[in-house]
């Protein structure tokens, strides 16, 4: 039981890693319907300027991850601006395969950088251990994604329901044409979207480096993680972006602990969301919350 | 028509001179023209410059197919490399069993079974979600082959030598024996493809790419013709695959990971989606591309500017593969097929404008 329990809350706290992940995933798809296939890269490229921020510049590791976000924020914003933009109304496989070109852009930027390959891990901003609670032990860091996942819904909830922009957000979202007609910016929201997915991006990226370090394939992986969250919740819910990512780091971590055994080699971790997935695209296909697309010709 | 080596234009008077293969006599004969030229080819080029143009060879096998599934279907399919992986894979099982020329069929049609049943999805989604469905057959196959002892765990199985008409193929001629019959292979494939949409299922390919809903209402089946794309798709990559096999010598999986799916996309679209042109020069100007874009990092190595560990090429590769896909995409969406669309013209037209 403790060792189901143990595997429960490291699972949970993993999935809160991919529902912040989601969460920008999410909010590109509800504005724009475009997939981000350079999430992934976002997540590094966060992560890695706030580790280059607090080592050479010797920055304390919070403001380090203050201003990472910001830099992640602007750099969807800008990514927007420049390489969405010229795709309005091209097909889905053009919109695609532009964001695929952009993920390899970043990588071999990365590589650039002394940052392409290599193991880097903060310095230590946490106090060491955690809380043990009955055999059950979550660390710091832990408590940090949870935190953090809690904290950036509390924000988004709040933004989406009270705020202007967000409204106008959620309009677009709803009825593009409709938003246009009542003044709302297309333009504007469609940059704001790309910006926040930056900005939850690059916050997944800090509590990973701050859970188990940096490492590039292993930052950019998350972004394939984020598909099987997502269409589990439903792609155009921030809330089934939340709850699809929590059931995905479960079950990952439910089925390591039970069916690597059985398995030659084990990591049962890395297939298990994807098989997860294709049943969820065979029985479900729009997720928990999604909504259903009703064509008619 | 008196000389009809002389056309100025298309005077075609019925379906079926609207439908034949080769339009004009100029076209017949530039093809032959060409396909001597590709016979001739190796007598020119050196051992190690025949290696480049057998990839490009067998890549454009796998892009064909791709286009049949994404270009002319419009089903989004990133495990494209899974497919070959599967094709090369069960031909470097049979191989020991059965000569080279039924595995590569073999490979093929096991790789078309595979393809039927991923595009099984395909019933009840479409674009992003099959984007996502396909990617996480790409995946799944990968750690599958991965963990599973009798395929090396991912490791190298090595290729039998092969003999063909009791001449054995060894390091000297192997490049070129290969390119041979990659050349073979794609000749078939090629014609089989353009003649594919000169028929009803070809068409009814395009029908269900631009409405799968109208196609239906015309009588079509969307979902049966689905299926085929992906199974005629996935059988071209499973050819190529097990080509593939036979011309590296053994079967790895870094050679059918989520990169190679993802290039052979970029090759279809640099090309040009969904031409028939563009499955040849996305290949081969992507594959070229790489290939100097090593030598640029080796050259900028030789400088010794750059930092101690930072590895350049690792670095200029994808940074110079994803600015080509991003650029063509915002710039010349219709990819090297349009540019060869207006050179022809420029030519037929010549001496004027238009």
């Amino acid at each position: 039981m403790t060792y189901f329990l143990q595997l429960l809350v490291s699972g949970v706290v993993v999935g809160s890693i991919y529902a912040l992940a989601a969460l920008g995933f999410v909010l590109i798809y509800k504005a724009s319907r475009v997939i981000n296939f350079a999430h992934g890269q976002y997540i590094a490229v966060g992560a890695f300027t706030a580790y280059a921020l607090a080592v050479f510049l010797n920055m304390s590791v919070w403001l380090a991850g203050l201003i990472a976000l910001l830099t992640t924020a602007l750099l969807g914003f800008l990514t927007e601006r420049v390489f969405l933009k010229p795709m309005v109304g091209q097909p889905i496989i053009s919109v695609i395969m532009v964001t695929i070109g952009l993920a390899s852009v970043i990588d071999g930027l990365v590589h650039l950088t002394p940052f392409g390959a290599g193991n880097f891990s903060f310095p230590a901003f946490l106090p060491e251990g955690g809380i043990a609670l009955g055999g059950i032990s979550v660390s710091y860091p832990q408590l940090l994604a949870v935190g953090f996942t809690a904290l950036f819904l509390l924000l988004f909830g709040w933004f989406f329901q009270k705020s202007t922009l967000g409204i106008a957000m959620r309009a677009v979202a709803d009825d593009q044409m409709a938003a246009m007609s009542l003044g709302v910016s297309v333009e504007k929201v469609f940059a704001l979207a790309w910006a926040a997915a930056g900005l939850t991006a690059a916050a997944s990226g800090l509590v990973v480096g701050a859970i188990s370090g940096l490492n590039l394939s292993a930052l950019t992986a998350i972004g394939l993680k984020v598909f099987p969250a997502v269409i589990l919740g439903g792609l155009d819910s921030i809330a089934g972006a939340v709850v699809g990512g929590i059931i995905i780091g479960v079950l990952e971590n439910l089925a390591a602990g039970y069916l690597d055994p059985f398995v030659p080699g084990g990591g049962t971790r890395d297939v298990f969301p994807f098989v997860v997935l294709l049943l969820v695209l065979w029985f479900k296909p729009y997720g928990l919350f999604g909504t259903e697309e009703i064509e008619r010709v | 028509m008196r000389y009809p080596w002389a056309q100025t234009g298309n005077y075609r008077t019925s379906y079926r001179q609207d439908t034949t293969i080769f339009a004009t006599y100029w076209e017949q004969l530039s093809l032959w023209v060409l396909i001597a030229a590709l016979l001739v080819l190796p007598r020119f080029l050196e051992r190690s410059q025949m290696a480049v143009v057998d990839l490009i060879v067998i890549y454009a096998i796998a892009v064909l197919g791709l286009n049949i599934t994404t270009g002319y279907a419009g089903l989004i399919n990133i495990g494209q490399a899974a497919f070959m992986g599967v094709g090369a894979y069960t031909a470097a099982l049979v191989a020991p069993y059965l000569p080279f020329w039924l595995t590569l069929p073999v490979g093929g049609l096991v790789a078309a079974v595979a393809g039927v049943i991923v595009g099984i999805p395909s019933l009840r989604i479409k674009h992003l979600y099959l984007a996502i469905a396909t990617l996480a057959f790409q995946l799944i196959f990968e750690w599958i082959v991965g963990h599973s002892p009798a395929l090396e765990q991912g490791g190298a199985i090595a290729m039998p030598r092969v003999t063909f008409l009791g001449y054995a193929v060894g390091f000297r001629n192997h490049h070129f024996f290969w390119y041979y019959v990659a050349l073979v292979v794609l000749v078939l494939l090629a014609f089989a493809f353009r003649n594919l949409l000169r028929t009803r299922y070809g068409r009814a390919l395009v029908a269900v790419r631009d409405n799968d809903r109208a196609a239906d209402a015309m009588g079509m089946d969307p979902g049966r013709t689905k299926l085929f794309a992906f199974g005629l798709g996935a059988f071209y990559a499973g050819v190529a695959g097990a080509l593939f096999a036979y011309w590296s010598r053994a079967v790895v999986i870094e050679d059918y990971m989520l990169s190679t799916s993802i290039e052979l996309l970029a090759m279809a679209i640099v090309g040009g989606l969904g031409t028939f042109v563009g499955s040849f020069l996305g290949p081969a100007f992507l594959v070229l591309l790489d290939i100097n874009v090593e030598t640029l990092s080796e050259w900028i190595k030789s400088f010794g500017i750059t930092p101690a560990g930072i590895d350049v090429a690792s670095g200029l590769r994808p940074l110079v593969f994803g600015l080509v896909i991003v650029l063509f995409l915002i710039f010349e969406p219709r990819g090297l097929a349009n540019w060869w669309r207006l050179l022809r013209s420029y030519f037929k037209n010549w001496p004027f404008k238009y």
